[in-house]
């Protein structure tokens, strides 16, 4: 897995309200960005991965399914969400009726199965498309009330994403959350300026683990349709070339991660729990849609640093979007006022795939139920990361 | 100016229009003023706008967007204007967007309203004004905007890809289709421009419902010669998806079965093809619309 740190070398800058709004079409297009529309292209099975590297190591106690393999939670309240606003309190209820009825216990026991009083606890929040259909701060809230109320010092949690300008533009600022770091993988200079340093290194380049990589052989950054330039790109990115490494925060700042998807479609597939990490815990993804897209969000979810992590997975569905996604699309979005539980970020995903594919033909959308849409989650079953046979995933439902 | 034009005659295309002049001015809709310059995405430049998804509009013929931010007291509008190669373009991202249409009694032309979202198609263009901060107020304004700029397009035929499609489609279901990305969103056959529609030919699609073939969807593409069509047929059969399989293929007619035992299939008659996908059982030999269905 260790690879050659290699620092980018051009020095062109992007305004920050350039970057940020093709940062958002590069973490929210999925099937389509960086995909040729009109050419024939090799298949994900084609590409050679280094997959094989991170199941050599040894997994930890806490690894992916977790406790729950298989297990997942849907939590509905009608009042969660009113006249288009979230109610903080309903929201912490059902926060608490999901990851107790998840353990089958109470929140405190339920902290020490999946945490200690020592951890650094990442939140990954999903940001695009806010603030329709972004994870809601209340959800962050509830969680992170849960974590302190269990002794779990507040510096110790991390409200974390690619982003900082769409962490920003989705709620989540030091004055909504004062005393939790806020921090992103991709930032511009102090003076947010500037894509580079003076000697022309990209601000980021720091923040990615050269020890850690997500590799997919001959799939490189560099002429990715979708982007002016490859400059553009590295922008956006930090790095090209055929190797993505992973974020140091992931790596080695976190000792547990706490993954707040929201609830949307990328095509015909869905943007929620393994997406939301599979394309935010590395950087250098723009390559990565095509052609690997929905097979990148099983495999660095195999990677140790986030395998071994990721204890719950809570997919925020209070808006939920049908069509359109990932970014938002007020047509296609609900209030569907409901929160998803699960360790096992697989079957949760497949429980989702399965209720938006239904939603999504009883509005009448024309649905593309093809295998290879979710043939992701069966590659993770095979690896034993999770579960995504329906006839072994047990949904429990709860209406408060 | 006289020279822009004549230089621009010589080039076969007539003078681009400057859209921002379009969009209301400051205080000529509801009081709205703007908040800074137009920005002008282009081609390819669109990706720097669109967050997910600029692929289908480049696929089906985009040519640019101005996009105008606008303020009035606490409300904040933003005016999206895509002028795409032509009506069937911006009819197929309308299409591809409005969803079951909501439209408000004070617009002729087609639209759907919300409180958060306008759209609206009018020739090659295709208008989007978003209510950015979702409140209730602020959605009278999504309509001044849009009647502000309809009344200044001009008229043009609207796009009616569906002509050649047989009547009786489920409401809301028809879609237009040039490349692998909106393929791809009905059925998948292959990989790539699997249909070799290449961004040119333009297909009309839509769902149907009937007791023998249950709910499926019915796809015609008129190609420019049956040579076209009959090579499009060739390279499907050749490239099939690894999830469907041949249940025959005679000539001018592919039967495929899918993942599900539900079946598909196409065939070619002079230069359309047709495909029905999504069916709840052989269809024996397919029903191929005639091509003086076409308008």
């Amino acid at each position: 897995m260790k690879r050659p740190y290699t620092p980018v070398d051009t020095d062109p800058n992007l305004s920050r309200r350039e970057f940020v709004a093709a940062a958002c079409a590069v973490t929210a297009s999925g099937v389509v960005l960086g995909v040729p529309a009109l050419a024939d292209t090799p298949k994900a099975t084609e590409v050679e991965t280094n997959l094989a590297d991170y199941l050599k190591v040894p997994r930890g106690p806490h690894a992916l399914p977790g406790p729950f393999p298989g297990r997942v939670v849907q939590v509905s309240n009608a009042r969660a969400v009113v006249d288009d606003r979230v109610d903080g309190k309903v929201v912490g209820e059902m926060f608490e009726r999901g990851v107790r009825t998840l353990t089958g216990t109470d929140m405190r026991t339920s902290f020490r199965m999946l945490f200690s009083t020592d951890d650094v606890v990442g939140l990954k929040v999903n940001p695009v498309g806010a603030p329709l259909i972004s994870t809601k701060p209340e959800v962050v809230d509830a969680v992170i009330r849960w974590l302190v109320d269990n002794g779990l010092p507040k510096g110790n949690i991390v409200i974390w994403d690619r982003f900082e300008g769409m962490l920003k533009d989705a709620g989540f600022t030091p004055q909504r959350f004062p005393g939790v770091r806020i921090e992103a993988l991709q930032t511009m200079d102090e003076e947010g300026t500037s894509w580079r340093t003076a000697d022309g290194r990209h601000v980021s380049e720091g923040n990615f683990d050269p020890a850690w990589t997500y590799v997919a052989r001959g799939v490189v950054g560099k002429g990715v349709r979708g982007y002016k330039d490859d400059e553009y790109y590295l922008n956006q990115h930090v790095f090209a070339g055929e190797v993505s490494y992973f974020g140091k925060l992931v790596t080695t700042g976190l000792t547990k991660i706490v993954n707040l998807a929201a609830y949307k479609n990328t095509g015909n597939g869905i943007s929620m729990a393994t997406k939301n990490l599979g394309y935010a815990a590395i950087c250098n993804t723009g390559r990565l849609h095509q052609p690997l897209f929905f097979r990148v969000c099983t495999e660095v979810l195999a990677a140790p640093p986030v395998r071994d992590k990721l204890v719950l997975n809570v997919t925020d569905a209070l808006n939920a979007q049908y069509d359109g996604g990932p970014d938002k699309d007020a047509k296609f979005v609900w209030p569907h006022r409901t929160l998803y539980f699960a360790t096992d970020p697989f079957a949760l995903d497949m429980v989702c795939h399965t209720q938006l594919v239904a939603k999504r033909k009883a509005m009448g959308i024309q649905v593309n139920e093809a295998p290879r849409f979710t043939d992701y989650l069966r590659q993770a079953e095979s690896l034993g990361l999770g579960v995504a046979d329906p006839a072994k995933i047990t949904l429990l439902t709860v209406r408060a | 100016m006289i020279a822009a034009i004549l230089f621009a005659a010589l080039l076969g295309g007539t003078p681009a229009v400057d859209d921002a002049t379009l969009l209301p001015a400051d205080g000529a809709a509801a009081g709205l003023t703007r908040d800074g310059a137009a920005e002008v995405f282009r081609g390819a430049e669109l990706y720097g706008h669109i967050d997910g998804g600029a692929e289908i509009y480049l696929e089906v013929g985009f040519e640019r967007v101005t996009v105008q931010r606008y303020r009035r007291g606490e409300d904040e509008l933003t005016a999206e204007l895509y002028r795409m190669s032509d009506p069937t373009a911006a009819l197929a991202i309308y299409l591809s967007r409005c969803g079951d249409e909501t439209p408000d009694a004070g617009l002729a032309e087609r639209h759907t309203a919300g409180r958060h979202q306008l759209l609206l198609v009018k020739g090659g263009v295709f208008l989007a004004v978003n209510n950015d901060t979702g409140r209730a107020k602020g959605a009278p304004l999504l309509v001044e905007v849009a009647r502000a700029v309809a009344a200044r397009l001009p008229d043009e035929a609207a796009a009616a890809p569906g002509a050649a499609l047989p009547a009786g489609w489920l409401p809301g279901s028809l879609r237009v289709v040039r490349g692998p990305v909106g393929l791809g969103a009905i059925v998948t056959l292959g990989d790539g421009d699997v249909l070799r529609l290449g961004g040119t030919v333009t297909a009309a699609a839509a769902a149907y419902d009937d007791g023998r073939l249950g709910r499926h969807t019915l796809l015609v593409a008129d190609y420019p010669d049956a040579a076209a069509a009959r090579a499009a047929l060739a390279h499907v059969a050749a490239h099939l998806d690894a999830a469907l399989t041949p249940v025959r293929h005679d000539g001018d007619v592919l039967v495929y079965r899918d993942w599900a035992g539900r079946f598909g299939d196409l065939a070619v008659a002079d230069r359309r093809l047709t495909l029905r996908a999504n069916l709840a059982r052989d269809p024996g030999l397919p029903a191929t619309p005639p091509l003086d269905a076409q308008p």
